[in-house]
């Protein structure tokens, strides 16, 4: 239904204008903002495109406009005539007119001049994932995220185009205005906006913290002369987590068991009759998906939005339960999971002058985690073959000969937990003053307070016939609290002069850190209260008290100059200078300056005949400095700090003392960063096209130099020493299509980047890394980050292949054992004929989306992947028997090789420390190589909102329900384990730890979903 | 706005750090910790045919096939260079201190001396000739700097525990609070260490083993402990004795080791076998009678295999139905013998490819703590030179010089086997003949399981014998016609050309010119 914006000017007289707004073919466009240009009054088209406004007599010069996502906004003056009708013209996504949120200001899309991605909040909503990255996953191209613990509360990784140093590569976040936002936390349907800041041109404002890309979050928010609604939105769902790797019977493992010990010139181990038997026996319930359940995932959020003339609110409230698939509570409590709960208040005021904006957010979150660690889980839950028990029939916690000691089915039911329950508390405090028309004042006050804390309790659970676990049965308190503040001022002043339009911005910024936490553990606490008993002991090492205070401080100037001819070229610099803290006296104080322009092509006169085919065409290009202060708070700072319990004598301890080196000269990271874009509408904007090319160059790059040897008898201090280049393009397309009854949007981005390590340290030109059976490459002119080792060639076919192929020296191969390729020629296997086997990190990520909407039906599919990256996976779901700690073959790997198998996957089946088992999984080759590529069907959103004209009686203006699936089908050679899990966090780190194919799997999530606006 | 000169606020500067008293013997403390730990000590097992790790790179080089990538070379190496920076580190700051008597510091750089040498002697060791740097390395020298002979290094450690020795207490010196410091006695031990190892300087063991057996009013009191077992053991034995020349000092609860849990049987508490002794080590301990297993009327019985053998053998290996004693003196039977346990599945019993259950059939008992908190968690020392061996090397010394007589064999061989609990004159009374395998084979039943035997095996040149074929374990083979019934746990080679050194680290090959591969690698 229409509403009147509430004018109360009752001195002067009011004209009312009506009318009805329609699309191409004539049919009423309901929900058209219409608005007198230059102020706060306006109206919204009701269902059938019909309007009412009541127009100030002075105001009856004005123009009105009209505005409508996905058409050409239209200004009409209003020239005294009480009816106005209007035709909106299809225009794409309006994405050119579209005020997108910029670092310290808003800019229209059509004058970026710098690389700016944006995501709506609409795309954001209605999945079902607690976690806002989780929704951001593929949206934009180069917002690169990867999962690679997929447990409920488990963090995510981000990356803006790809790897560009070797330090930390994590995007600075703004939650509205204020540095330091938490994306893990906020509530992913409190999103109102998401820009993702690329290039210098963007991001150097935020000048050393920007050389990673800004994530900038904008909230919702209400809106002046809008009227109150109440909304809920909610989805309930089951999540399936799905176990991909299958054991193969006990008996076969038997068998093979035989034949790996007898290719090893060993006696078997089963005689025929065991192996018998144990068929006999059938299976057990040893196996992983034994420990996993289907569990339940929930989402409810109610906002209450609204707004006068002079003011307006927006107040939501929000409730996440993610359960975790593993059975279980560890013994006490709820079970495992993840909870949050949000409140946000947003409220603007117009106070004359001044419009102010006040943000406050609380957070809890609550994170239940099992007390071993799911690597244990798995690693105790794969390694035994699949005729043993969790329990018998008496529900006793079993225990076999293949295991540690530990039946992990009691760990999860009675082991005790891990829970973090953390609470935050986000303020932003605004004030804008238009000290004159063209000049206004900004100061800003915000930041973050943190309160995390974590109970750790471990319960001592009995196994039969014997073993324990957690029979120290500790009990850990830890608490932390932080804070970050944030305080900001600028002045800005813009001015248009008949073809010329300026633009100024100049400000001052302090940002300040500190935390501090304590923490307490005791042992041998009682087993049913956790309460210190008879032998209870405070563990020395693991309690301290919080005399270690995190610190940081930045102090900053910035500016910003903007000035268009005729709103064809465009120009644009910023400039910041940051001192930091983390830094000697000296070292301190930076400069980062960028440069970018633009041109309008399709303004141009000779654009004008084909203009309606090519609606908008912009060429833009930037250049500029970025800096990265990703480095400790004391690094530069030579340090010696005491500890407890390091030694004892005559059976006493006593404290010892350790130092920390440090380089008293490390200084800023640098990015000098090129960009260059293209933004196009074609078809009355139905078709927009971005396409960006980017080339990076980082040095100064921080970290330990990689050219001492251990020798030097301790880790290297960071030094500003590495270079690295990171070069990319990314392309997003949208095609709207608006019949008469059916609505249609294809969206796809897709997005590739590259890194090349330019300089390591010092001479160094090349780092190998061990990195558990294979090896790491970093060498200069390549990639940062390979896999490296032999290249694999088939395998010794017969005795006679054996002795004409070359060979490592001195291993005694048999038929069925790997053959590696001589790259050398010369005859022998040996370090010489290493090579490049992958590279980790994925290339060519792409997102599509789809919508359709049908009357009253909708439907959005999303999905998502990644085109090419190489994975290495060892443990015990990759080699048999896996090096002696494993017991087990799955199914998988039962293509092997045999005469009659010449191109298995795998070789023969061999002992550890044999031979054959020493050349084909003890040298590090590509038989450990898996392609990790995948497509995945994200997310899937059915929906259908009843007609009004039936809910309007219950006084409701929206009601639509919904069918959600998430992660329903993935596409990838991979098939033993999800393919997005990864041992690197977002810097491929040579510290990683390998990928032993021992994740959480991949919860498929089925549910409903229903929302309701008043 | 807050200011950017934020200095950390629990933690000291490298200007005020060593003025003050009590950070220097925190920093001396620390330069303990960093001397040895108790992986070191257990797992050298492991590369002897003394035991077999059924996983692991302990398995690997076992087996002959480790490589210049072994994590392990590249681990060792580094943890001894990492002491050796802090020794230097040390060494060079502690004058800044201008309080502590200047006997204080002169005895503490003795004891610095002493760990840097002990690294020294564990590095050349393993890697024969390696970088020494007598001085806190630059990264630069870090980069360039050469190995040193294997013989220039064992000269450098005697010259320095010689310069070490004046500034050193010796053990009746030592208030009882400074229980576990290094004394004289631990200078001249590593010094013996060293020059035995050498196998050509006989003479010069004699002369250090003899300051330590007949000058204990100068280099302090040394006995054998009346029994073997608690000197590992027993909790209060295992501190306060007078056998003890250096120990790896732990204190219950607070500085602790558990390498126990995956040594002890799992119905006792064990977690995984990852470490086994082996059939080799349990056929070397004699029988009481004095004779080898395999001697005519040494009374052998392979059917009941282990009465009337040396009592060290009860005190070193769990056997099929071996009595374990627990904490409160009760009595468990561990069954080995597969399908023999009462309790079904018998988690003791071998069964091949088993992860938790021993891949030989034996388990460990030697240095079985009874105070240990669950898992193993104890707080016992750990020997790293105890009078037994001074003995032992003094023999050894002595007979490979053609002087040993029954007054040496009386204070050596005789004494280690009375303590032992043999009575048979058979097994005390001095024997005619080359007694070298017997001083060999006493020196491995004395010293099995503190990770001696892989350095005398290497020392004597006979680790292409010993270290080649199967490993065995007991006699519970699925296949009773292969090896007499012995389980064939690992096929064992070793390359003489390349096996008596490991691999230097391949990182470091890369990262220094100067640094030269070991043969073979």
């Amino acid at each position: 239904s229409t509403f009147k914006t509430p004018v109360t000017i009752l001195t002067t007289r009011v004209i009312s204008v009506s009318g009805k707004v329609t699309d191409e073919k004539g049919i009423g466009l309901p929900g058209v903002s219409v608005q007198i240009k230059g102020t706060n009054i306006g109206a919204v088209t009701d269902g059938n495109g019909l309007y009412s406004l009541s127009v100030p007599d002075e105001l009856a010069s004005k123009n009105l406009t009209f505005s409508y996502l996905g058409y050409v906004s239209q200004d009409i003056s209003i020239a005294g005539k009480k009816t106005i009708n209007v035709q909106l013209k299809a225009g794409g996504d309006n994405a050119l007119e579209d005020v997108v949120v910029i670092g310290y200001g808003t800019q229209k899309r059509v004058s970026i001049t710098g690389s700016v991605s944006t995501i709506d909040g609409k795309n954001i909503e209605n999945k079902p994932v607690l976690n806002a990255y989780q929704a951001l996953q593929g949206e934009a191209p180069n917002l690169i995220i990867q999962q690679s613990n997929l447990n409920p509360g488990s963090d995510v990784t981000v990356n803006i185009r790809g790897v560009g140093t070797l330090g930390d590569n994590t995007p600075l976040v703004v939650v509205d205005g204020i540095v330091g936002g938490n994306l893990n936390t906020i509530n992913p349907n409190d999103i109102s906006s998401v820009s993702v800041l690329k290039d210098a041109g963007s991001a150097a404002i935020y000048g050393s913290r920007a050389a990673n890309g800004v994530i900038l979050i904008t909230t919702k928010a209400g809106k002046l002369n809008q009227k109150t609604t109440v909304s809920y939105n909610g989805s309930y769902g089951l999540q399936d987590a799905n176990v991909l790797v299958h054991k193969v019977p006990a008996w076969q493992n038997a068998y093979y068991k035989n034949e790996s010990l007898v290719n090893s010139g060993l006696s078997p181990a089963y005689t025929p009759d065991q192996i018998q038997q144990l068929k006999d026996l059938g299976e057990g319930t040893w196996k992983i998906e034994n420990l996993l359940r289907t569990a339940p995932q929930q989402s409810h959020n109610v906002n209450i939005a609204g707004g006068g003339e002079k003011s307006a609110f927006f107040v939501s409230a929000g409730y996440q339960d993610q359960e975790s698939n593993f059975i279980g509570n560890g013994g006490d409590g709820a079970n495992f999971g993840y909870q949050k709960y949000n409140l946000r208040l947003n409220q603007t005021n117009i106070i004359g002058k001044l419009r102010t904006n006040f943000i406050l957010l609380y957070t809890k979150t609550r994170n239940k985690t099992n007390s071993v660690g799911d690597n244990n889980i798995f690693a105790d839950a794969n390694r035994v073959p699949a005729n043993f028990n969790w329990q018998d029939e008496n529900g006793n916690y079993l225990t076999n000969p293949f295991a540690s000691q530990y039946n992990e089915y009691g760990v999860l039911e009675k082991g005790g937990f891990n829970q973090a329950d953390n609470d935050e508390i986000f303020g932003s405090f605004n004030g804008q003053l238009n000290i004159t028309k063209d000049l206004k004042l900004t100061g800003e006050f915000g930041g973050t307070l943190q309160n995390n804390g974590t109970f750790f309790r471990r319960l001592q659970v009995n196994y039969l016939p014997s073993g324990v676990y957690g029979d120290d049965r500790s009990v850990l308190d830890a608490n932390s609290k932080s804070q970050l503040f944030n305080t900001k001022i600028y002045l800005e002043y813009g001015k248009k002069i008949s073809d010329h339009e300026f633009k100024a911005q100049f400000g001052a910024s302090s940002e300040n850190y500190s935390q501090r936490g304590f923490q307490l553990q005791k042992t041998l606490t009682d087993q049913l209260l956790g309460t210190p008993t008879t032998g209870t002991i405070v563990d020395p090492i693991n309690s301290n008290n919080s005399l270690a205070i995190n610190s940081n401080s930045l102090l900053s100037l910035f500016g910003r100059l903007n000035y268009a001819f005729k709103d064809k070229y465009l120009l644009e610099a910023t400039a910041r200078y940051d001192a930091s803290s983390k830094f000697a006296k000296g070292n301190r104080g930076s400069f980062f300056p960028s440069v970018s322009a633009g041109w309008l092509i399709s303004q141009e006169t000779f654009m004008q005949s084909i203009k309606n085919t090519v609606n908008s065409l912009k060429i833009r290009a930037s250049y500029g400095v970025l800096g990265n202060q990703n480095v400790g708070n004391f690094q530069y700072q030579t340090t010696y700090f005491n500890y407890a319990s390091a030694y004892g004598f005559n059976n006493i301890p006593v404290g010892g003392a350790g130092t920390l080196l440090s380089n008293r000269d490390l200084t800023w990271e640098k990015a000098s960063t090129f960009n260059i874009g293209l933004d196009a509408g074609f078809f009355d904007n139905r078709l927009t096209a971005t396409f960006e090319y980017f080339n990076k160059v980082t040095r100064d790059i921080l970290q330990p130099r990689q050219d001492i040897p251990l020798i030097f008898g301790a880790a290297t201090p960071d030094f500003n020493v590495a270079k690295v280049r990171s070069k990319g393009w990314e392309a997003s397309l949208t095609y709207n299509l608006r019949g008469e009854n059916v609505t249609q949007s294809f969206s796809v981005n897709v997005a590739d980047n590259q890194n090349k390590l330019l300089q390591l340290s010092g001479g160094a030109t090349e780092q190998i890394i061990n990195q558990d059976v294979f090896q790491l490459l970093r060498r200069v002119g390549e990639p940062i980050t390979q896999y490296y080792g032999y290249q694999t060639n088939g395998f010794f076919q017969n005795q006679s292949d054996v002795n004409n192929s070359p060979k490592i020296a001195g291993n005694a191969v048999v038929p069925g054992d790997v053959k590696f390729k001589d790259l050398n020629n010369d005859g022998i296997i040996d370090a010489k004929d290493k090579t490049v086997l992958g590279n980790p990190f994925p290339r060519y990520t792409f997102g599509f989306t789809y919508r359709l909407a049908v009357k009253g039906f909708d439907l959005q599919l999303f999905i998502q992947g990644v085109g090419k990256r190489e994975t290495f996976l060892r443990g015990e779901l990759v080699e048999p028997f896996h090096y002696g700690y494993g017991a087990t073959v799955y199914e998988h790997m039962t293509d092997y090789w045999s005469p009659s198998n010449p191109d298995a996957r795998y070789p023969i089946f061999a002992n550890i420390g044999s031979p054959s088992n020493t050349n084909n999984w003890r040298t590090g080759s590509d038989l450990y190589k898996y392609d990790a590529a995948y497509a995945r069907l994200k997310n899937v959103n059915i929906g259908y909102t009843l007609p009004q004209a039936m809910t309007s009686k219950a006084g409701i203006s929206r009601l639509r329900v919904s069918l959600i699936g998430q992660n329903l089908f993935t596409l990838s050679k991979l098939k033993f384990i999800d393919p997005e899990t990864s041992e690197f966090g977002n810097n491929l780190s040579t510290g990683s730890s390998s990928n032993s194919a021992r994740q959480y799997p991949l919860p498929i999530f089925y549910g409903a979903g229903l929302d309701i606006t008043f | 706005c807050k200011k950017l000169d934020i200095a950390p606020t629990d933690r000291f500067s490298d200007l005020t750090f060593w003025t003050v008293d009590v950070n220097v013997n925190n920093a001396l403390n620390n330069n303990y910790s960093l001397l040895y730990n108790s992986s070191l000590f257990f797992e050298p097992e492991a590369l002897s045919d003394n035991a077999y790790s059924p996983s692991g790179d302990l398995n690997l080089i076992a087996s002959g096939n480790a490589t210049s990538l072994t994590a392990k070379f590249a681990g060792d190496w580094a943890s001894y260079y990492r002491t050796i920076k802090s020794v230097n580190i040390f060494l060079e700051n502690v004058d800044q201190n201008k309080t502590l008597p200047q006997a204080t510091i002169a005895r503490m750089k003795a004891e610095n001396q002493f760990m840097r040498a002990f690294a020294l002697f564990n590095l050349s060791k393993w890697f024969g000739d390696v970088p020494l740097p007598d001085h806190d390395l630059t990264p630069e020298e870090a980069q360039v700097i050469p190995r040193t002979s294997k013989a220039a290094i064992s000269d450098y450690i005697i010259t320095q525990l010689e310069a070490a020795l004046p500034n050193l207490p010796s053990k009746d010196q030592l208030p009882a609070s400074e229980n576990g410091r290094i004394t004289k006695g631990a200078a001249l031990a590593l010094q013996m260490r060293t020059l035995l190892y050498q196998g050509n300087k006989m003479a010069e063991v004699v002369t250090v083993c003899e300051k330590l057996i007949n000058n204990q009013a100068t280099y302090g009191t040394y006995a054998l402990t009346p029994n073997y077992s608690a000197l590992f053991s027993d909790p209060n034995t295992n501190k306060t004795n007078s056998e003890s020349i250096l120990s790896l000092q732990y204190v219950p609860t607070v500085r602790t080791w558990q390498n126990f849990w995956d040594f002890a049987p799992r119905t006792v508490g064990g977690r995984v076998s990852a470490m086994a002794p082996t059939q080799e080590l349990v056929d070397d301990y004699i029988m009481l009678n004095g004779r080898g297993i395999k001697e005519a009327g040494s009374g052998y019985l392979e059917s009941n295999p282990y009465v009337n053998r040396d009592p060290r053998l009860t005190a070193t290996v769990v056997y099929d139905r071996y009595s374990w004693v627990n904490p409160n003196n009760t009595v468990k039977t561990i069954y080995i013998k597969p399908g023999s346990d009462p309790v079904q599945p018998g988690l003791d019993e071998y069964s091949p490819g088993s992860q938790s259950a021993s891949a030989t059939g034996y388990y460990w008992r030697k240095y079985f703590d009874p105070i240990a908190l669950s898992s193993f968690v104890s707080g016992n020392n750990l020997h790293l030179f105890r009078y037994a061996e001074v003995l032992l090397s003094y023999a050894e010394a002595k007979n490979s010089l053609g002087q040993m007589d029954a007054a040496v064999w009386a204070k050596t061989i005789g004494a280690l086997r009375s303590r032992a609990g043999f009575t048979d004159a058979g097994a005390l009374s001095f024997p005619s003949g080359d007694l070298t395998s017997v001083i060999r084979r006493e020196r491995r039943a004395e010293l099995a399981m503190e990770g001696l035997r892989v350095d005398d095996i290497r020392r004597w040149k006979v680790a292409e014998t010993t270290m080649n074929g199967f490993a065995h374990g007991a006699k519970f083979a699925t296949d009773q016609n292969v090896d007499g019934g012995y389980i064939r746990t690992q096929q064992r080679k070793f390359n003489p050309q390349r096996d008596y050194l490991w691999a230097v680290p391949s990182g470091e090959v890369g990262l220094n010119k100067n640094l030269t591969q070991n043969p073979g690698y």
